[in-house]
């Protein structure tokens, strides 16, 4: 093989070295903080899969909730041990049809990211010939009618009550070679010729499909991939909490992930990364803010529980200001954008 | 511009270390409780609402086997995900002894993996599904559960009330409200022996404003009574709806009904409607209640403590109880002793928890009368 360069094998170097940092973290860190750093790697991979629609292809879709919830309860259904299902479900038996069929997670997930997919491709046609608002508020009423169906589907989904007891995945070698994975697939179809159609439809859909690019086929491929990393993001986060319920799905969930893309840069994918992080810790760090604070021996009043989301909203609306076009933009982190850092400096010190 | 952007960046991080440090270490003389409550977000009314006990009884009672009891009180923004972590932090971060909460059962269901693989006893207050302390043998509460509050229901709907035939206007997307309609239900058709006594059953949405399609069908059906479980405001409307409509049919329901809200939406024509909750003013049987009572008169004057308060309070008191009863501030032991809970006297009246660690206890049933919640009946736990 020809193109195997020297960046080449420092990429796989950097994946071979994230994967066995988490590795050992899994065995080293505490279960509070193992936690929050699985959160971090599921929301960036449900995030990814909103920047793919968002971000590179310019189209604006709230449907995320929707197909993390398919993802979520092909989890929830078909991991729960079967003999543990009837103690859940005491209003309606689960359907006989479903309730012995079990399946590993990760069969479970991959069904989740493919049904997703699925229902991406039939609801795709029709919604995806809408442009702005109007897709927008399309995919955000489709993924309540999700909601809403996994909640009248009393003997598959346990509706309201929802299900419990699924096997808990706390591995985070696990979930972040799902992430490692979504990063390189995506990296892939964005360096691609398909990738660079899609953005080329984010510049100018007239002029793109001007230059031969069939518009439907291309957003409908991006939908659909998005709708399959939602959906096994969504899995990984119901495997995480160990249970799921329709409620969990409302569609202010999709926010967290507008919020962290917005955050990170439309059309970035380290960005996307590095916001997940930023504000899944951020959250957790800020956590002191609710606590009751002693300076010098006086109580300060306004550090009490939900000052934390304050500080919080103030921090993003000060990023959104001076950063408007989030924190990497549409750049991405790359070897050579690394080797120019000490060299731009250099440049800067020049000018003055 | 951006100098002074970095400094200021740079002082709220240098404050934010500053109080990180003085949390930190595990002081032994100390037994710390964690309270995981939604404090902001959709069900923060009702966090609140708890806490306001737990710091109540924390106040009176701040002392066991000679330490100071802590309060760790952490938000969980009433979100799923949130929660987990909330209550990963209590039991590894601030290495709590107990933890209470949450307010909505599948908050609680989110916390219950992390408490029993950490050995942490948890005792919820008023999460009344029966899947938090199903399968779960660190997971406790001091409220019934949905399936008693509906046997209640019903033996009263049929005893006192003489119904015969009934119909439920469920909310399909809270679980309490499925549940308890689903309790409800079985138990009338025990009770009458008649297949065919449930007449008709509504489904509607959280958020639902207008019920008259709903109501039409059940004014065809004519039910001796009509149960309808679910979150105050859309109940409050259902009712009004329903004397506008020239239902003339009594109302029963659940413990949420007794908020304010209910009254001032549903105003004159919610008088009369029935509901099972779990503590009363006038029912002052135990000491625990008329320390509650008059402490809580004190601190709010003027104001009356809604029933979930009580159960805060209640659960704080019970942990503290069950640490004498271990003689320990250890995980296991302080669950052994909750297991062994009988007859505990709390403010909401005498507790035994079973094999699943539910609470069984006796419901109070209340009216409203001239806009008040007044004292109706008291049914004995079975």
């Amino acid at each position: 093989m020809k193109n195997i360069n020297g960046k080449t094998v420092l990429t796989l170097g950097v994946i071979a070295f994230t994967l066995i940092l988490a590795f050992i973290l899994n065995g080293a860190l505490d279960s509070y903080v193992r936690r929050i750093l699985n959160l971090c790697a599921i929301y960036a991979i449900i995030s990814l899969s909103l920047n793919l629609v968002n971000g590179f292809t310019g189209m604006f879709s709230l449907g995320q909730a929707g197909f993390m919830a398919i993802g979520a309860y092909a989890v929830a259904i078909f991991t729960v041990p079967a003999e543990l299902r009837a103690s859940g479900f005491y209003l309606e038996p689960m359907m006989p049809l479903l309730a012995n069929i079990e399946l590993p997670l990760i069969a479970a997930l991959l069904l989740g990211g493919l049904l997703a997919a699925l229902v991406a491709f039939v609801i795709g046609f029709p919604v995806l010939r809408l442009r702005g608002d109007y897709l927008a508020i399309a995919t955000l009423g489709f993924s309540e009618i999700i909601r809403i169906l996994f909640t009248n589907m009393q003997s598959v989904t346990n509706g309201a009550l929802g299900i419990k007891n699924v096997p808990q995945l706390s591995n985070m070698f696990l979930i972040y070679l799902a992430a490692v994975i979504t990063i390189a697939l995506l990296h892939l179809l964005l360096t691609s010729s398909y990738g660079r159609a899609l953005k080329a439809i984010r510049e100018d859909e007239i002029v793109a499909e001007a230059m031969g690019i069939n518009l439907l086929k291309h957003k409908l491929a991006a939908f659909v991939i998005s709708a399959f990393f939602a959906g096994v993001g969504g899995g990984l986060y119901g495997a995480l909490l160990g249970t799921v319920d329709p409620k969990n799905f409302i569609f202010t969930l999709t926010y967290n992930f507008v919020l962290i893309i917005v955050l990170g840069g439309l059309g970035s994918i380290s960005g996307t990364v590095i916001a997940s992080f930023i504000i899944t810790i951020g959250m957790e760090w800020l956590r002191f803010f609710d606590e009751p604070l002693k300076l010098f021996g006086i109580e300060i009043l306004i550090f009490r529980p939900g000052l934390r989301m304050v500080v919080f909203s103030v921090l993003l609306m000060v990023i959104v200001l001076f950063f408007q076009k989030g924190i990497m933009g549409q750049r991405e982190i790359s070897f050579d954008m690394l080797r120019r850092i000490p060299l731009r400096f250099g440049k800067r010190r020049e000018d003055r | 511009m951006k100098k002074s952007i970095s400094i200021m960046l740079t002082a709220l991080l240098f404050v934010s270390v500053l109080p990180g440090c003085q949390s930190s270490g595990t002081n032994p003389d100390v037994i710390k409780i964690g309270v995981f409550e939604p404090l902001t977000g959709d069900n923060a009314g009702g966090g609140e609402l708890e806490v306001e006990g737990v710091k109540l009884a924390n106040e009176l009672f701040p002392e066991v086997l000679g330490k100071k009891v802590e309060l760790v009180i952490v938000d969980n923004k009433s979100d799923k995900a949130e929660a987990a972590t909330a209550a990963a932090r209590l039991v590894e971060q601030d290495k709590v002894n107990a933890i209470i909460g949450s307010w909505g059962s599948s908050l609680s269901m989110a916390a219950g993996n992390i408490v029993k693989d950490a050995k942490v006893p948890a005792v919820g207050a008023s999460c009344t599904n029966p899947q938090v302390t199903l399968n779960n043998d660190y997971y406790f509460r001091v409220c019934f559960i949905d399936p008693f509050q509906g046997t209640v229901m019903a033996n009263y709907a049929i005893s006192k009330l003489g119904a015969k035939t009934a119909a439920i206007i469920q909310e399909v997307s809270n679980d309490y409200s499925v549940g308890l309609a689903s309790f409800f239900k079985d138990s009338f058709i025990l009770n009458t022996g008649a297949e065919d006594s449930i007449v008709d059953t509504e489904n509607y949405q959280t958020g639902d404003k207008d019920f008259s399609a709903i109501l039409t069908n059940i004014k065809a059906k004519n039910p001796d009574v009509i149960f309808a479980p679910g979150n105050f405001t859309e109940s409050a409307l259902i009712i009004k709806q329903a004397r506008q409509l020239g239902i003339e049919t009594p109302f029963l329901g659940g413990d949420t009904w007794e908020t304010p809200d209910f009254l001032s939406v549903g105003g004159a024509d919610v008088n009369g409607a029935a509901f099972s909750t779990f503590f009363d003013k006038s029912m002052t049987t135990t000491d625990a209640a008329k320390t509650f009572l008059s402490e809580y008169e004190k601190k709010n004057p003027g104001k009356e403590p809604a029933a979930v308060t009580a159960l805060g309070y209640d659960a704080y008191i019970l942990i503290l109880d069950a640490i004498t009863r271990a003689n320990s501030a250890e995980g296991p032991a302080i669950r052994d002793a909750l297991a062994q809970t009988l007859n505990f006297q709390g403010v909401t009246g005498s507790t035994t928890l079973d094999a699943n660690g539910d609470a069984v206890k006796d419901a109070v049933i209340k009216t409203v009368e001239d806009g008040v919640f007044t004292y109706l009946d008291y049914v004995a736990a079975q």
